[in-house]
Protein backbone atom coordinates (compact mmCIF):
# COMPACT_ATOMS: atom_id res chain seq x y z
CA UNK A 1 0.00 0.00 0.00
CA UNK A 2 1.28 3.47 -0.79
CA UNK A 3 1.86 5.73 2.20
CA UNK A 4 -0.47 8.46 0.91
CA UNK A 5 -3.19 5.84 0.54
CA UNK A 6 -2.58 4.71 4.11
CA UNK A 7 -3.01 8.28 5.37
CA UNK A 8 -6.37 8.54 3.58
CA UNK A 9 -7.49 5.26 5.19
CA UNK A 10 -6.38 6.29 8.69
CA UNK A 11 -8.17 9.63 8.41
CA UNK A 12 -11.36 8.12 6.99
CA UNK A 13 -14.04 7.74 9.67
CA UNK A 14 -11.70 9.02 12.38
CA UNK A 15 -13.12 8.62 15.88
CA UNK A 16 -12.62 11.08 18.73
CA UNK A 17 -10.27 9.86 21.47
CA UNK A 18 -10.08 10.66 25.15
CA UNK A 19 -6.75 12.30 25.94
CA UNK A 20 -4.45 10.60 28.44
CA UNK A 21 -4.48 12.20 31.88
CA UNK A 22 -1.20 13.87 32.84
CA UNK A 23 1.47 11.67 34.52
CA UNK A 24 0.77 13.34 37.90
CA UNK A 25 -2.95 12.50 37.67
CA UNK A 26 -2.05 8.92 36.70
CA UNK A 27 0.35 8.74 39.67
CA UNK A 28 -2.42 9.86 42.04
CA UNK A 29 -4.76 7.22 40.56
CA UNK A 30 -2.06 4.56 40.83
CA UNK A 31 -1.33 5.48 44.49
CA UNK A 32 -5.02 5.22 45.35
CA UNK A 33 -5.30 1.82 43.64
CA UNK A 34 -2.16 0.54 45.39
CA UNK A 35 -3.44 1.79 48.76
CA UNK A 36 -6.74 -0.01 48.13
CA UNK A 37 -4.93 -3.28 47.29
CA UNK A 38 -2.70 -2.99 50.39
CA UNK A 39 -5.74 -2.23 52.56
CA UNK A 40 -7.47 -5.31 51.18
CA UNK A 41 -4.38 -7.46 51.85
CA UNK A 42 -4.19 -6.16 55.44
CA UNK A 43 -7.84 -7.10 55.89
CA UNK A 44 -7.29 -10.61 54.50
CA UNK A 45 -3.96 -11.40 56.25
CA UNK A 46 -4.55 -9.32 59.40
CA UNK A 47 -2.11 -6.71 60.70
CA UNK A 48 1.00 -7.67 62.65
CA UNK A 49 1.38 -7.32 66.40
CA UNK A 50 2.97 -4.10 67.66
CA UNK A 51 1.77 -1.95 64.78
CA UNK A 52 0.63 0.72 67.25
CA UNK A 53 4.20 1.08 68.65
CA UNK A 54 5.89 4.25 67.34
CA UNK A 55 8.48 3.58 64.63
CA UNK A 56 12.19 4.06 65.32
CA UNK A 57 14.14 6.60 63.28
CA UNK A 58 15.62 3.82 61.16
CA UNK A 59 12.21 2.25 60.50
CA UNK A 60 10.81 5.62 59.52
CA UNK A 61 13.66 6.21 57.08
CA UNK A 62 13.26 2.73 55.59
CA UNK A 63 9.52 3.20 55.08
CA UNK A 64 9.94 6.71 53.69
CA UNK A 65 12.59 5.46 51.24
CA UNK A 66 10.23 2.70 50.09
CA UNK A 67 7.39 5.19 49.67
CA UNK A 68 9.62 7.61 47.75
CA UNK A 69 10.80 4.73 45.51
CA UNK A 70 7.20 3.69 44.85
CA UNK A 71 6.12 7.25 43.97
CA UNK A 72 9.16 8.33 41.94
CA UNK A 73 9.47 5.01 40.03
CA UNK A 74 5.76 5.29 39.27
CA UNK A 75 6.14 8.87 38.03
CA UNK A 76 9.15 7.88 35.90
CA UNK A 77 7.13 5.02 34.36
CA UNK A 78 4.22 7.34 33.49
CA UNK A 79 6.49 10.05 32.07
CA UNK A 80 8.55 7.58 30.00
CA UNK A 81 5.35 6.02 28.68
CA UNK A 82 4.72 9.21 26.67
CA UNK A 83 6.68 9.44 23.41
CA UNK A 84 7.87 13.04 23.74
CA UNK A 85 9.15 12.96 27.32
CA UNK A 86 12.82 13.26 28.15
CA UNK A 87 14.67 9.98 28.74
CA UNK A 88 16.31 11.57 31.76
CA UNK A 89 13.13 10.89 33.73
CA UNK A 90 14.73 7.48 34.25
CA UNK A 91 17.23 9.11 36.64
CA UNK A 92 14.55 10.48 38.97
CA UNK A 93 13.92 7.40 41.16
CA UNK A 94 17.58 6.38 41.45
CA UNK A 95 18.42 8.32 44.69
CA UNK A 96 15.32 6.93 46.40
CA UNK A 97 16.16 3.39 45.21
CA UNK A 98 19.71 3.86 46.53
CA UNK A 99 18.40 5.05 49.90
CA UNK A 100 15.94 2.16 50.11
CA UNK A 101 18.55 -0.48 49.26
CA UNK A 102 20.93 1.31 51.65
CA UNK A 103 18.49 1.04 54.57
CA UNK A 104 17.97 -2.65 53.75
CA UNK A 105 21.76 -3.11 53.79
CA UNK A 106 22.15 -1.20 57.07
CA UNK A 107 19.34 -3.33 58.55
CA UNK A 108 21.16 -6.48 57.50
CA UNK A 109 24.48 -5.33 58.98
CA UNK A 110 22.71 -4.26 62.20
CA UNK A 111 21.17 -7.71 62.52
CA UNK A 112 24.52 -9.33 61.83
CA UNK A 113 26.18 -7.29 64.60
CA UNK A 114 23.31 -8.02 67.01
CA UNK A 115 23.03 -11.73 66.34
CA UNK A 116 26.56 -12.63 65.24
CA UNK A 117 26.94 -15.94 63.39
CA UNK A 118 23.38 -16.85 64.34
CA UNK A 119 22.16 -14.06 62.10
CA UNK A 120 23.63 -15.47 58.91
CA UNK A 121 22.09 -18.91 59.24
CA UNK A 122 20.39 -19.59 55.94
CA UNK A 123 16.67 -19.81 55.82
CA UNK A 124 14.08 -18.86 53.25
CA UNK A 125 11.45 -16.36 54.30
CA UNK A 126 8.57 -17.84 52.33
CA UNK A 127 6.09 -15.53 53.97
CA UNK A 128 8.02 -12.48 52.80
CA UNK A 129 8.52 -13.87 49.29
CA UNK A 130 4.91 -14.95 48.92
CA UNK A 131 3.59 -11.63 50.14
CA UNK A 132 5.71 -9.37 47.93
CA UNK A 133 5.43 -11.57 44.85
CA UNK A 134 1.76 -12.37 45.51
CA UNK A 135 0.89 -8.72 45.96
CA UNK A 136 3.54 -7.22 43.69
CA UNK A 137 2.70 -9.18 40.53
CA UNK A 138 -1.03 -8.30 40.38
CA UNK A 139 -0.11 -4.71 41.20
CA UNK A 140 2.52 -4.76 38.44
CA UNK A 141 -0.24 -6.05 36.12
CA UNK A 142 -2.38 -3.08 37.13
CA UNK A 143 0.53 -0.76 36.37
CA UNK A 144 1.01 -2.39 32.96
CA UNK A 145 -2.64 -1.74 32.23
CA UNK A 146 -2.23 1.94 33.19
CA UNK A 147 0.80 2.29 30.90
CA UNK A 148 -0.34 -0.02 28.10
CA UNK A 149 -0.12 2.69 25.42
CA UNK A 150 3.64 2.86 26.08
CA UNK A 151 4.30 -0.67 24.84
CA UNK A 152 5.01 0.69 21.41
CA UNK A 153 7.59 3.24 22.39
CA UNK A 154 9.83 2.39 25.40
CA UNK A 155 8.46 -0.86 26.81
CA UNK A 156 11.44 -1.94 28.91
CA UNK A 157 12.03 1.05 31.24
CA UNK A 158 8.28 1.58 31.61
CA UNK A 159 7.70 -2.06 32.63
CA UNK A 160 10.79 -2.05 34.89
CA UNK A 161 9.99 1.16 36.77
CA UNK A 162 6.28 0.29 36.89
CA UNK A 163 7.04 -3.06 38.50
CA UNK A 164 9.57 -1.52 40.89
CA UNK A 165 6.90 0.93 42.00
CA UNK A 166 4.48 -1.97 42.50
CA UNK A 167 7.07 -3.97 44.46
CA UNK A 168 7.90 -0.96 46.64
CA UNK A 169 4.21 -0.47 47.44
CA UNK A 170 3.93 -4.22 48.16
CA UNK A 171 6.87 -4.00 50.55
CA UNK A 172 5.17 -1.13 52.40
CA UNK A 173 2.13 -3.39 52.62
CA UNK A 174 4.37 -6.10 54.03
CA UNK A 175 5.43 -3.89 56.95
CA UNK A 176 1.77 -3.79 58.00
CA UNK A 177 1.45 -7.56 58.25
CA UNK A 178 5.02 -8.78 58.87
CA UNK A 179 7.88 -7.47 61.07
CA UNK A 180 10.24 -6.47 58.24
CA UNK A 181 12.94 -5.22 60.59
CA UNK A 182 13.37 -8.69 62.08
CA UNK A 183 15.81 -11.39 61.07
CA UNK A 184 18.55 -10.73 58.57
CA UNK A 185 17.22 -13.27 56.11
CA UNK A 186 13.81 -11.61 56.07
CA UNK A 187 15.42 -8.38 54.91
CA UNK A 188 17.53 -10.25 52.35
CA UNK A 189 14.50 -12.10 50.97
CA UNK A 190 12.59 -8.87 50.96
CA UNK A 191 15.19 -7.51 48.52
CA UNK A 192 15.15 -10.73 46.48
CA UNK A 193 11.35 -10.57 46.18
CA UNK A 194 11.45 -6.94 44.99
CA UNK A 195 14.08 -7.84 42.41
CA UNK A 196 12.04 -10.87 41.30
CA UNK A 197 8.88 -8.80 40.71
CA UNK A 198 10.81 -6.06 38.92
CA UNK A 199 12.77 -8.52 36.79
CA UNK A 200 9.73 -10.63 35.84
CA UNK A 201 7.72 -7.59 34.84
CA UNK A 202 10.60 -6.07 32.86
CA UNK A 203 11.08 -9.40 31.08
CA UNK A 204 7.49 -10.32 30.30
CA UNK A 205 5.67 -7.01 30.75
CA UNK A 206 6.52 -5.56 27.33
CA UNK A 207 5.40 -8.78 25.60
CA UNK A 208 2.13 -8.85 27.53
CA UNK A 209 1.50 -5.14 27.09
CA UNK A 210 2.21 -5.50 23.37
CA UNK A 211 -0.88 -7.67 23.09
CA UNK A 212 -3.16 -5.23 24.92
CA UNK A 213 -4.90 -3.03 22.35
CA UNK A 214 -4.07 0.58 23.19
CA UNK B 1 17.12 35.14 7.80
CA UNK B 2 17.65 32.68 10.65
CA UNK B 3 15.02 34.41 12.75
CA UNK B 4 12.45 34.20 9.96
CA UNK B 5 13.19 30.48 9.55
CA UNK B 6 12.65 29.94 13.26
CA UNK B 7 9.41 31.95 13.13
CA UNK B 8 8.17 29.79 10.24
CA UNK B 9 9.00 26.64 12.20
CA UNK B 10 7.22 27.98 15.29
CA UNK B 11 4.15 28.82 13.20
CA UNK B 12 4.21 25.34 11.66
CA UNK B 13 4.51 23.70 15.09
CA UNK B 14 1.54 25.68 16.37
CA UNK B 15 -0.44 24.71 13.29
CA UNK B 16 0.46 21.01 13.74
CA UNK B 17 -0.51 21.11 17.44
CA UNK B 18 -3.88 22.64 16.52
CA UNK B 19 -4.44 20.08 13.73
CA UNK B 20 -3.64 17.18 16.09
CA UNK B 21 -5.94 18.66 18.73
CA UNK B 22 -8.71 18.71 16.11
CA UNK B 23 -7.83 15.14 15.05
CA UNK B 24 -8.22 14.00 18.66
CA UNK B 25 -11.73 15.47 18.54
CA UNK B 26 -12.43 13.29 15.47
CA UNK B 27 -11.73 15.77 12.63
CA UNK B 28 -10.60 13.44 9.79
CA UNK B 29 -9.76 16.26 7.37
CA UNK B 30 -7.43 17.93 9.90
CA UNK B 31 -5.81 14.55 10.53
CA UNK B 32 -5.23 13.88 6.81
CA UNK B 33 -3.74 17.36 6.36
CA UNK B 34 -1.49 16.92 9.38
CA UNK B 35 -0.18 13.51 8.31
CA UNK B 36 0.45 14.70 4.77
CA UNK B 37 2.37 17.73 6.06
CA UNK B 38 4.42 15.55 8.45
CA UNK B 39 5.34 13.03 5.79
CA UNK B 40 8.57 14.75 4.64
CA UNK B 41 9.74 14.97 8.27
CA UNK B 42 8.95 11.28 8.89
CA UNK B 43 10.71 10.26 5.69
CA UNK B 44 13.78 12.31 6.61
CA UNK B 45 13.99 10.67 10.05
CA UNK B 46 13.50 7.13 8.73
CA UNK B 47 15.91 7.57 5.81
CA UNK B 48 18.59 8.84 8.17
CA UNK B 49 18.45 5.49 10.00
CA UNK B 50 17.67 3.12 7.13
CA UNK B 51 19.67 3.33 3.92
CA UNK B 52 17.32 1.09 1.98
CA UNK B 53 14.50 3.23 0.54
CA UNK B 54 11.87 0.48 0.78
CA UNK B 55 12.78 -0.27 4.39
CA UNK B 56 12.63 3.45 5.20
CA UNK B 57 9.17 3.78 3.62
CA UNK B 58 7.99 0.72 5.59
CA UNK B 59 9.28 2.42 8.76
CA UNK B 60 7.30 5.55 7.80
CA UNK B 61 4.17 3.41 7.54
CA UNK B 62 4.95 1.74 10.91
CA UNK B 63 5.28 5.23 12.37
CA UNK B 64 1.89 6.28 10.97
CA UNK B 65 0.24 3.18 12.45
CA UNK B 66 1.82 3.76 15.88
CA UNK B 67 0.97 7.45 15.78
CA UNK B 68 -2.63 6.51 15.00
CA UNK B 69 -2.71 3.97 17.85
CA UNK B 70 -1.26 6.31 20.49
CA UNK B 71 -2.84 9.55 19.30
CA UNK B 72 -4.59 9.91 22.66
CA UNK B 73 -1.17 10.32 24.37
CA UNK B 74 -0.50 13.67 22.66
CA UNK B 75 -1.04 16.76 24.81
CA UNK B 76 -1.94 19.75 22.54
CA UNK B 77 -0.35 22.10 25.09
CA UNK B 78 3.05 20.64 24.13
CA UNK B 79 4.90 20.91 20.79
CA UNK B 80 3.86 18.25 18.25
CA UNK B 81 7.20 17.80 16.48
CA UNK B 82 9.14 16.09 19.35
CA UNK B 83 6.18 13.74 19.91
CA UNK B 84 5.98 12.58 16.31
CA UNK B 85 9.77 12.55 15.87
CA UNK B 86 10.22 10.28 18.91
CA UNK B 87 7.77 7.77 17.43
CA UNK B 88 9.46 7.84 14.01
CA UNK B 89 12.93 7.39 15.57
CA UNK B 90 11.70 4.41 17.54
CA UNK B 91 10.01 2.70 14.59
CA UNK B 92 13.02 3.24 12.33
CA UNK B 93 15.30 1.83 15.03
CA UNK B 94 13.03 -1.22 15.47
CA UNK B 95 13.09 -1.89 11.74
CA UNK B 96 16.87 -1.46 11.56
CA UNK B 97 17.29 -3.99 14.41
CA UNK B 98 14.88 -6.44 12.78
CA UNK B 99 16.79 -6.10 9.52
CA UNK B 100 20.06 -6.71 11.36
CA UNK B 101 18.68 -9.91 12.91
CA UNK B 102 17.43 -11.09 9.50
CA UNK B 103 20.84 -10.55 7.94
CA UNK B 104 22.46 -12.50 10.79
CA UNK B 105 20.02 -15.39 10.25
CA UNK B 106 20.65 -15.40 6.51
CA UNK B 107 24.38 -15.60 7.16
CA UNK B 108 23.80 -18.53 9.51
CA UNK B 109 21.74 -20.28 6.84
CA UNK B 110 24.54 -19.78 4.35
CA UNK B 111 26.94 -21.34 6.82
CA UNK B 112 24.53 -24.20 7.52
CA UNK B 113 24.27 -25.02 3.81
CA UNK B 114 27.93 -25.89 3.84
CA UNK B 115 27.20 -28.61 6.38
CA UNK B 116 24.60 -30.28 4.15
CA UNK B 117 25.01 -33.63 2.42
CA UNK B 118 25.75 -31.95 -0.89
CA UNK B 119 28.83 -30.14 0.41
CA UNK B 120 32.04 -31.88 -0.52
CA UNK B 121 34.63 -32.09 2.23
CA UNK B 122 37.15 -30.10 0.21
CA UNK B 123 34.68 -27.35 -0.55
CA UNK B 124 33.75 -27.09 3.11
CA UNK B 125 37.39 -26.91 4.06
CA UNK B 126 38.03 -24.22 1.45
CA UNK B 127 34.99 -22.26 2.62
CA UNK B 128 36.19 -22.46 6.21
CA UNK B 129 39.67 -21.33 5.22
CA UNK B 130 38.16 -18.42 3.30
CA UNK B 131 35.99 -17.42 6.27
CA UNK B 132 38.97 -17.59 8.61
CA UNK B 133 41.10 -15.59 6.19
CA UNK B 134 38.37 -12.92 5.85
CA UNK B 135 37.93 -12.93 9.63
CA UNK B 136 41.64 -12.17 10.01
CA UNK B 137 41.49 -9.01 7.89
CA UNK B 138 41.41 -5.56 9.51
CA UNK B 139 37.90 -4.14 9.98
CA UNK B 140 38.21 -1.50 7.22
CA UNK B 141 39.31 -4.13 4.66
CA UNK B 142 36.48 -6.48 5.71
CA UNK B 143 33.95 -3.67 5.27
CA UNK B 144 35.35 -2.68 1.88
CA UNK B 145 35.29 -6.31 0.70
CA UNK B 146 31.76 -6.87 1.96
CA UNK B 147 30.35 -3.75 0.27
CA UNK B 148 32.20 -3.76 -3.04
CA UNK B 149 32.67 -7.47 -3.78
CA UNK B 150 29.96 -9.35 -1.86
CA UNK B 151 27.11 -6.80 -1.97
CA UNK B 152 28.48 -5.47 -5.27
CA UNK B 153 27.62 -1.87 -4.47
CA UNK B 154 29.05 0.90 -6.63
CA UNK B 155 31.98 2.78 -5.11
CA UNK B 156 29.73 5.78 -4.51
CA UNK B 157 27.15 3.67 -2.69
CA UNK B 158 29.78 1.81 -0.69
CA UNK B 159 31.36 5.12 0.26
CA UNK B 160 27.99 6.53 1.42
CA UNK B 161 27.25 3.39 3.42
CA UNK B 162 30.63 2.99 5.11
CA UNK B 163 31.65 6.62 5.48
CA UNK B 164 35.00 5.78 3.82
CA UNK B 165 36.25 7.85 0.89
CA UNK B 166 36.27 6.25 -2.58
CA UNK B 167 40.07 6.28 -2.59
CA UNK B 168 40.23 4.58 0.80
CA UNK B 169 37.70 1.97 -0.36
CA UNK B 170 39.76 1.16 -3.46
CA UNK B 171 42.95 0.80 -1.44
CA UNK B 172 41.26 -1.29 1.28
CA UNK B 173 39.64 -3.63 -1.29
CA UNK B 174 42.91 -4.05 -3.17
CA UNK B 175 44.81 -4.82 0.05
CA UNK B 176 42.08 -7.22 1.22
CA UNK B 177 42.20 -9.22 -2.05
CA UNK B 178 45.99 -9.22 -2.04
CA UNK B 179 46.06 -10.42 1.56
CA UNK B 180 43.48 -13.16 0.90
CA UNK B 181 45.36 -14.40 -2.17
CA UNK B 182 48.56 -14.55 -0.16
CA UNK B 183 46.95 -16.45 2.72
CA UNK B 184 44.97 -18.93 0.64
CA UNK B 185 47.61 -19.77 -1.94
CA UNK B 186 50.56 -19.47 0.41
CA UNK B 187 52.28 -17.02 -2.01
CA UNK B 188 55.17 -15.09 -0.59
CA UNK B 189 54.46 -11.35 -0.15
Amino acid sequence: MRTEEMIARLACGLRPVRRMPSPLVLLALWTLLAAAVIGLAALVFGTRAGLDRPMTGFETMHSLAALLTALLAGLAAFELSLPDRDRRWAWLPLPAIGLWLGTMGVGCVGELVRLGAEGIRFHVSWHCLQFIIGLGLPMAGLMLWLTRHAAWIRPLPVAGFGALSAAAFASIGLTLVHPTYGPLMVLAWHGVAVLAVTGLAALFGPRLAWRVPA
Amino acid sequence: MLASGQAARDARDLRWSALMGAAQEGDGAAYATLLAECLPLLRAICRARLRDATEAEDAVQDTLLTLHRVRHTYDPARPFRPWVAAIAERRALDRARRRGRQVARETLLDDAAELGAEGEAEERLAARQLREAVGGLPQAQRTALQLTKIEQLSLQEASARSGMSIGALKVATHRALHSLRRRLTGDAP
